[in-house]
């Protein structure tokens, strides 16, 4: 349908009047984002499968811009440009539409647009507590708009990043273990491979890396010898020092004993987590006992939002904690949550999601780390009204 | 295209691509005969009916198959799959033709010696950012075969700036860093300074007949497929 009808239109606005209030109360300014964004800190920040789903245009004087596909980073820009100290605290909720590309089905329509009631904490708080608080706001607010019947997924990304820490490697293994995690089938192979002990198949460069190793020299030296014998420039925002770095690292690689079978037995274990959040306390702890470090802190701070989710009087035994829950979701790095429920064809449904993002104010311009959590209820789903589309 | 139960077959309205399909038709036994206006962007072929053909460009054509304003056409596979992805049912190939081969790849500054795979490539990007706060910039005109490349390897640190010619040129110009686009000879890629990464082959292109999938089953077109087929 080209529009709301009337009685959707009404539901709509009764939905934001019930929920608004409940995010208000908890000292979030409602705010109203621009709906017409610079494209450049979306496109920067999310990568082409988010590009290929936003509505890019050119204003008249020239400007990259775009209908914002969410709402979080609208939120942030907003905070940066209006908030005298980002790393204050500061709490916002907003609620209207989302823009995003998704093909429907032969003939169909597309959905472009969605609309969103959501809130945003920044600034440095109590981790464990606001993590707690954004989801007690999310159901509060879900009670307020009278649904019910839905299921909690619960998920802390900071856990897979504090264990490879706890684990023994070199810290450029943990990065490609880190960037593959989002990839279920590419992770595997790259664990396997680091724990194989055999030398990995020859590429184009194994020839490379054995005159390297033979000339003895020191990796800048080599390189720079190489490229003057290619009558190559260094070009495209590369260094010497960098591929040069590379290189050593690759030939680092050839004598670095691997991963053991206990420590990918670590990471098997805790990625086969997916229980109730208590349950998946005693077996954090377990791996926690093997580990220490690190680790044991990240399991301390599951076990505090917990702690603070019962206080805000939440029913754990309702949740499901999945060790691997998160993977798709990129920005977000601790904390995370998702609320689905049976749509109206049958399938499963996201109405609501959130969760931690520390690191997205800094990078698109704090200038400082300010920590960051938030949610975003899927208002159009809970009106019937735009069947796909609109991830928190 | 016109308001007979003829079929329209797109074929390339310039270029090798046109000349390439015509004599690969004359062989077929198949004589393009232009109808209508001076202008000449329609035409039949004679000793076939049931087909008008309608003269666009290849780049055109992919998207007038996914329209639906043409039934039938021939393009290169890497303008065709640019438009209509591989598990896109409204058109599908019919026939390889043989001609107009032409790689899709990913090529980067052959002064990155450290650079081998796509995997080095992700992390190179990666690298790139924390230097320069932005993004590895991929310059292309296949914005679509680009990204479910890049998807399927598991690339995500990049940025495409869509480029409309001597993409080649954009790494020495500063304009992207890398670059995906065909090559043939791989000679132009040399002179540029680039290497293709040794599983940066995207798409193995060639010139196509591709269908919409209600023309697919229609006796006219198996017709043209196997005398085509023969003419290879």
């Amino acid at each position: 349908m080209p529009g709301k009808s009337s009685d959707q239109r009404r539901a709509l606005d009764a939905l934001n009047a019930a929920m608004v209030p409940v995010l208000e109360a908890a000292g979030a300014e409602f705010i109203d984002p621009d709906i017409i964004q610079p494209a450049d800190v979306f496109l920067e920040r999310s990568g082409e499968h988010i590009r290929s789903r936003t509505y890019l245009f050119t204003s008249p004087d020239g400007e990259e811009l775009c209908l914002r596909p969410d709402l979080t980073v609208p939120a942030c820009r907003y905070h940066l440009e209006s908030a005298t100290d980002p790393a204050q605290p500061a709490r916002y909720c907003y609620a209207g539409k989302a823009f995003r590309h998704t093909p429907g089905e032969a003939g169909r329509t597309p959905v472009r647009e969605f609309d969103q009631v959501g809130l945003e904490i920044f600034g440095a708080g109590n981790t464990a507590h606001d993590d707690a608080e954004v989801l007690a706001l999310t159901l509060a607010a879900l009670k307020a708009a009278g649904v019910s019947g839905y299921r909690i997924e619960i998920g802390d990304l900071g856990l897979f990043d504090a264990l490879l820490h706890s684990i023994d490697m070199p810290e450029r293994w943990r990065n490609r273990l880190k960037r593959q995690f989002w990839r279920p089938r590419a992770f595997r192979d790259l664990l396997r491979q680091l724990s194989a002990g055999k030398r990995k198949a020859r590429t184009a460069i194994s020839g490379l890396l054995d005159e390297m190793e033979d000339s003895g020299l020191e990796p800048v030296a080599f390189v720079e010898q190489h490229l003057e014998a290619l009558d190559l420039q260094m070009i495209a925002g590369r260094t010497v020092e960098q591929v040069a770095g590379r290189l050593a690292e690759k030939l680092l690689d050839r004598s670095q004993p691997p991963l053991t079978a206990e420590q990918t037995g670590l990471i098997d274990d805790y990625l086969a987590i997916r229980c109730a959040p208590e349950d998946a306390t005693a077996r954090l702890r377990g791996i926690a006992g093997r580990t220490g470090g690190v680790f044991a802190g990240a399991v301390d701070l599951f076990e505090a939002r917990l702690q603070a989710m019962r206080e805000a009087g939440l029913d754990l035994a309702a949740m499901e904690f999945a060790a691997v829950f998160g993977r798709s979701l990129e920005y977000y790095t601790g904390f995370v949550f998702q609320i689905e429920r049976d749509g109206p064809d049958g399938a499963s449904q996201n109405i609501a999601g959130g969760g931690r993002y520390d690191t997205m104010l800094a990078d698109i311009g704090a200038g400082q780390h300010v920590p960051a959590v938030g949610l975003a209820i899927q208002a159009s789903r809970l009106i019937g009204d735009g069947g796909s589309g609109g991830e928190a | 295209m016109n308001g007979s139960s003829n079929l329209t077959l797109a074929l390339p309205s310039k270029g090798r691509l046109r000349e390439a399909a015509e004599a690969m038709f004359a062989r077929a036994g198949f004589e393009i005969v232009k109808t209508g206006s001076a202008r000449g962007y329609q035409g039949e072929i004679k000793g076939l009916n049931g087909i008008d053909v309608a003269f666009l460009s290849a780049s055109e054509i992919a998207k007038a198959l996914k329209d639906g304003t043409v039934d039938l056409g021939v393009t290169g596979e890497d303008l065709l799959r640019e438009t209509i992805a591989p598990d896109n049912p409204v058109a599908d190939v019919v026939l390889r033709l043989g001609f107009g081969p032409a790689d899709v790849i990913v090529a980067v500054p052959e002064s990155w010696l450290d650079v081998a795979a796509v995997a080095d490539l992700d992390q190179v990007a990666g690298e790139f950012y924390a230097t320069h706060g932005h993004r590895l910039r991929v310059a292309t005109k296949y914005l679509e075969l680009t990204r479910r490349f890049f998807a399927e390897h598991g690339m995500t640190g990049y940025r495409i700036v869509e480029s409309l010619g001597a993409t080649e040129g954009a790494p020495a110009a500063g304009s992207a860093e890398i670059i995906v686009d065909i090559t043939t000879t791989g000679s132009t890629l040399k002179a540029n300074r680039l290497k293709v990464l040794e599983d940066g082959l995207i798409l193995r292109s060639e010139a196509v007949l591709a269908a919409r999938r209600q023309a697919m089953a229609k006796p006219v077109v198996a017709n043209l497929r196997q005398r085509l087929e023969l003419a290879i």
